[in-house]
């Protein structure tokens, strides 16, 4: 009878109570019925924290298996704790509920949900949130607003231009607060805090288009994370998770024939007709300094209104695809958008049934193709 | 208490590496209370105590007022515990949601007034429409720690030496009687709370505290302001003579071993033996010097041979 | 209220539970997703209460920056709809409120691994919906099971409930009519450890049975955090399987 909390309590008096169980009633709809604490589940329970228990002693939650904060992961010294972990001498236990995960000596524990982190490299879309001394400050969904200095950015007149204190003064005629932007994380701070650039043509403000958020974890880090879809639409997938869609323009196709970066400025130049009329000059420096203001231009150009409902409708279905919690890929967003085809109405695809069934579609799909 | 005073790092590793030697900065025990002073003023209900530094007027007060509409037979009781910047420069004029204030006073209120220890029955002159309506204001004079301990006490003296004016009611007619014509009549008082604080302090780190067995936290009874300043816990408990818990507060802080702190209550009751028992010796000592001259002047006296 | 049997001589209380039983306990997590980075609802008895936490978080204001740890911010809203008779005010700045918040923040202050994020905000905002006794328990197991929706790291659960002596019998997990007829205990416990971090008494009760009302508290708190975790572990299991099938 004696019950299991008190197990390896040197209290007397402690103990003789708490030999009581406690009774618990967990569903309403299957009547008032009791649930007696089940003892011998809860006994290995404790002694997984408490006790060296055989089997769970010296082995490891396997990789992917579920913890949650407080649990014994391993108590095996030779692990290195990684994130999500806390230790106590030879005891690593979780500090959060999520999957084991192992590389290496290094044990960590991934959460299921958090979050956005930085890393060197990321491609992220980021709100300025604030303007400051010759930085701006940039929510991208982390833990801290990242930094963009004055000195990471393109300026009109080409990269070669040195920074003056006129352009400190007019930062926010280039980014002002509210502004979108995608950049790419240049390096991290002590503290996790990320430090972003623009220094390349396909990066900067973004206009002509509309913004969703996804959760991160569903945009995995790859080489390319914008692409052109059909309908002339080009979607940036940020790896903090938010995602930019917007009609194609002549950098993205650009972009997209030569993804080799050397080769952006120089594919861009045939292409730039329309930043730069009259100009055709091969020179990437000549072309650095005739970037001119409009890459930090307000004014959407025109859009005309099937455009915009194509637009919507992407939006839509990445929506739907995050809401089956399904990873986004180039393919996946396409094969999505055929599969909304069948639903005439584009605020209809927003509906919990028809997201449902287009994620199913989007699985189905895959499937039959890994099969064949 | 204070928020705005800050201990360097170097001083606290000081410090906490002096506890953990078993060592306090001013030489007492961990389970040792400050001396505590009380005086009384002329008039009744008048009390300052002291506990170290720290120092706490209190000043009780009456007035003829209406009871509440549902509780008719009842009179009203108020304790107001407002900081002023005379304490310390760490609290702020005219603003008490401070967090420790809040719980100071949320503390006194559940200590004394929710726990009945004061007669309010007693306070109805005409049930409905007349009641006395008791007043006890907690005026903090200097702090050095233990804010919540001394106000208890404060506030318990000057409930147990207040007198309030006799009054005499016929029919829908009420007569108070000034205490110069009538002797005045003490309130009715029916336990003595007694909060005693510890201050728990995490000699190690986070992780031993939480997964370890060893339950080798510091536990300080009466901490100092700085003591208080530093501490990673606390747990206030009041308790009476007759055994009884009247109040627990521990409000978060460092997560303590439910033995160590049944244990905390056993030593509260020590204490609070012992301070209810000086409360009532003061208490005592002041009545016999007031008579001392009452005898004298009585005429009752001479009546009575 | 006097003509009510609290608890009758068969053992069965107003409710028709027993002296040891707990009230129905449910919970989800993830319940608002896009108003939050974590999120509860949970039900125990008639309490009902939402809990959002947003963060780790840049500061709102800067003066509220702490360099070397976050800083948690925990504001609990009682609607004015959660108990029967509908009420006047707002609750916002009643002491009792600040308290509770207050209190809130000190539990959770020494849980959460404020280290691990300097400076950021965390922010819980806690709505009551419904209340039925015990209230403050209640709170810390919504507050628990956000927090680790929100993937903040914590050393442990902290699991709440609230315990009456009745004569001499404890009784755990008070509803709104066993509270007001007998003084009540509510304890916040430490995961599966016998560690307090939240201890509060608010009426008289004998030294002497303080004990036995702690341990059956503490063995009241063991079980709700079972549950929670069996709550947990079933969403993550969800959510892994929908993962793996999808990418």
């Amino acid at each position: 009878m004696s019950s299991c909390q008190t197990c390896k309590d040197p209290s007397k008096v402690l103990q003789s109570i708490m030999s009581i169980d406690v009774l618990s009633v967990t569903k309403r709809q299957e009547g008032f019925q009791f649930v007696n604490e089940v003892e011998s589940e809860s006994d290995s329970d404790v002694e997984m924290t408490n006790n060296d228990e055989k089997p769970e002693s010296n082995t490891i939650a396997n990789d992917g298996t579920i913890v949650t904060p407080g649990e014994l992961v391993t108590d095996d010294p030779v692990w290195m704790r990684g994130h999500g972990t806390y230790f106590l001498e030879n005891q690593t236990y979780a500090s959060v509920a999520g999957t084991v995960s192992r590389v290496n000596r290094l044990l960590s524990v991934i959460p299921l949900r958090g979050r956005y982190t930085p890393e060197t490299g990321d491609h992220v879309i980021g709100r300025i949130a604030e303007v400051g001394n010759r930085r701006w400050k940039v929510d991208i969904g982390a833990k801290q607003h990242a930094v963009l200095m004055l000195g990471s950015v393109n300026l009109p007149g080409g990269v070669l231009r040195r920074k003056s204190e006129s352009d400190e003064l007019q930062m926010r005629s280039f980014l002002k607060e509210g502004d979108l932007l995608n950049a790419e994380v240049q390096s991290l701070f002590q503290d996790g805090s990320a430090s972003l650039h623009t220094r390349s043509l396909k990066y900067g403000k973004l206009r002509n288009g509309t913004f969703l958020q996804v959760p991160s974890p569903l945009v995995v880090r790859s080489k390319k994370h914008t692409h052109n879809l059909p309908g002339n639409v080009t979607v940036i997938l940020g790896v903090n998770g938010f995602v930019w869609l917007r009609k194609t323009s002549e950098i993205d196709t650009a972009n997209n024939t030569s993804s080799v970066a050397g080769r952006n400025a120089a594919a861009l130049s045939g292409a730039s007709g329309e930043y730069k009329p009259g100009s055709n000059s091969v020179s990437i420096t000549r072309l650095e300094e005739e970037s001119s203001w409009e890459i930090y231009s307000d004014k959407n150009d025109p859009i005309s209104e099937s455009m915009k409902r194509t637009i919507t409708r992407y939006s839509n279905v990445i929506k739907a695809l995050a809401h089956c919690e399904i990873g986004l890929t180039e393919a996946r967003v396409v094969a999505a958008y055929e599969a909304s085809m069948t639903f005439s109405h584009v605020g209809s695809l927003i509906e919990r049934e028809n997201m449902e069934s287009i994620g199913q579609d989007v699985i189905n799909a895959e499937k039959m193709r890994g099969n064949s | 208490m204070a928020k705005d005073i800050e201990i360097s790092t170097s001083e606290s590793k000081f410090l906490i590496e002096a506890l953990r030697q078993g060592l306090r900065p001013d030489l007492r025990k961990f389970e040792e209370i400050r001396d505590v002073g009380i005086t009384f003023g002329k008039d009744y209900g008048d009390v300052t105590v002291t506990m170290g530094k720290t120092k706490v007027h209190c000043r009780i007060s009456c007035s003829i007022a209406q009871p509440y509409e549902d509780r008719p037979f009842e009179g009203l009781f108020y304790i107001s515990t407002e900081t002023s910047p005379m304490a310390g420069a760490q609290f702020e004029n005219g603003n008490n949601t401070g967090e420790d204030e809040v719980l100071c006073s949320r503390i006194i209120e559940k200590a004394v007034r929710r726990s009945g220890a004061l007669d309010v029955e007693g306070l109805c002159i005409v049930a409905g429409s007349k009641c006395w309506a008791v007043r006890a204001d907690v005026h903090f004079l200097d702090c050095d720690g233990g804010f919540i301990d001394v106000s208890c006490i404060a506030v318990m003296c000057g409930l147990l030496h207040f007198r309030k004016p006799d009054v005499t009611v016929s029919g829908e007619q009420v007569t108070i009687h000034p205490v110069e014509e009538r002797e005045p009549v003490p309130l009715g008082v029916l336990h003595i709370p007694i909060c005693v604080t510890f201050s728990f302090f995490n000699p190690e780190d986070a992780e031993e505290n939480i997964k370890g067995e060893s339950n080798n936290e510091i536990c300080l009874i009466d901490a100092t302001l700085k003591e208080e300043l530093l501490r990673d816990g606390t747990l206030t408990v009041t308790l009476n003579k007759n055994r009884e818990v009247v109040q627990v507060s521990k409000a978060g802080g460092l997560p303590m071993d439910a033995l160590t702190l049944m244990d905390c209550c056993h030593k509260a009751f020590k204490i609070t033996e012992k301070l209810t028992d000086k409360i009532t010796e003061v208490l005592k000592k002041d009545i016999e010097s007031r008579n001392q001259h009452s005898a004298m002047l009585s005429s009752e006296n001479a009546r009575v041979s | 209220m006097s003509r009510l049997e609290i608890y009758s001589p068969e053992g069965l209380r107003v409710d028709g539970r027993r002296w040891n039983e707990l009230r129905r306990l449910e919970c989800s997590i993830n319940t608002h997703a896009n108003a939050s980075d974590g999120s509860s609802y949970l039900e125990q008895g008639n309490n009902k209460i939402i809990t959002l936490v947003n963060g780790p978080q840049e500061p709102k204001l800067r003066s509220q920056t702490n360099v070397t740890k976050a800083v948690l911010s925990i504001a609990v809203n009682i609607t004015r709809f959660s108990k029967t008779e509908r009420s006047k005010s707002s609750h916002r700045n009643e002491r009792r409120v600040l308290e509770m918040q207050t209190a809130l923040a000190r539990t959770f202050e020494k849980n959460i691994l404020l280290h691990l994020y300097p400076r950021t905000q965390i922010d819980i905002q806690i709505h009551v919906l419904q209340q039925d006794g015990g209230l403050m328990g209640s709170l810390i197991n919504g507050i628990t099971l956000a927090l680790i929706d929100a993937g903040i790291a914590i050393y442990d659960y902290i699991s709440g409930v609230s315990i009456g002596l009745y004569d001499t019998t404890p009784l755990l997990d008070l509803n709104t009519v066993e509270e007001s007829a007998m003084s009540s205990v509510t304890l916040g416990v430490m995961g599966r450890s016998e560690k307090l971090s939240l201890l509060l008494v608010e009426d008289k009760l004998p030294l002497d049975t303080m004990e036995s009302v702690l341990a059956i508290g503490i063995a009241g708190s063991h079980r709700i955090r079972e549950l929670m975790d069996k709550e947990l572990r079933k969403h993550g299991e969800k959510r892994l399987a929908n993962i793996s099938s999808n990418q």
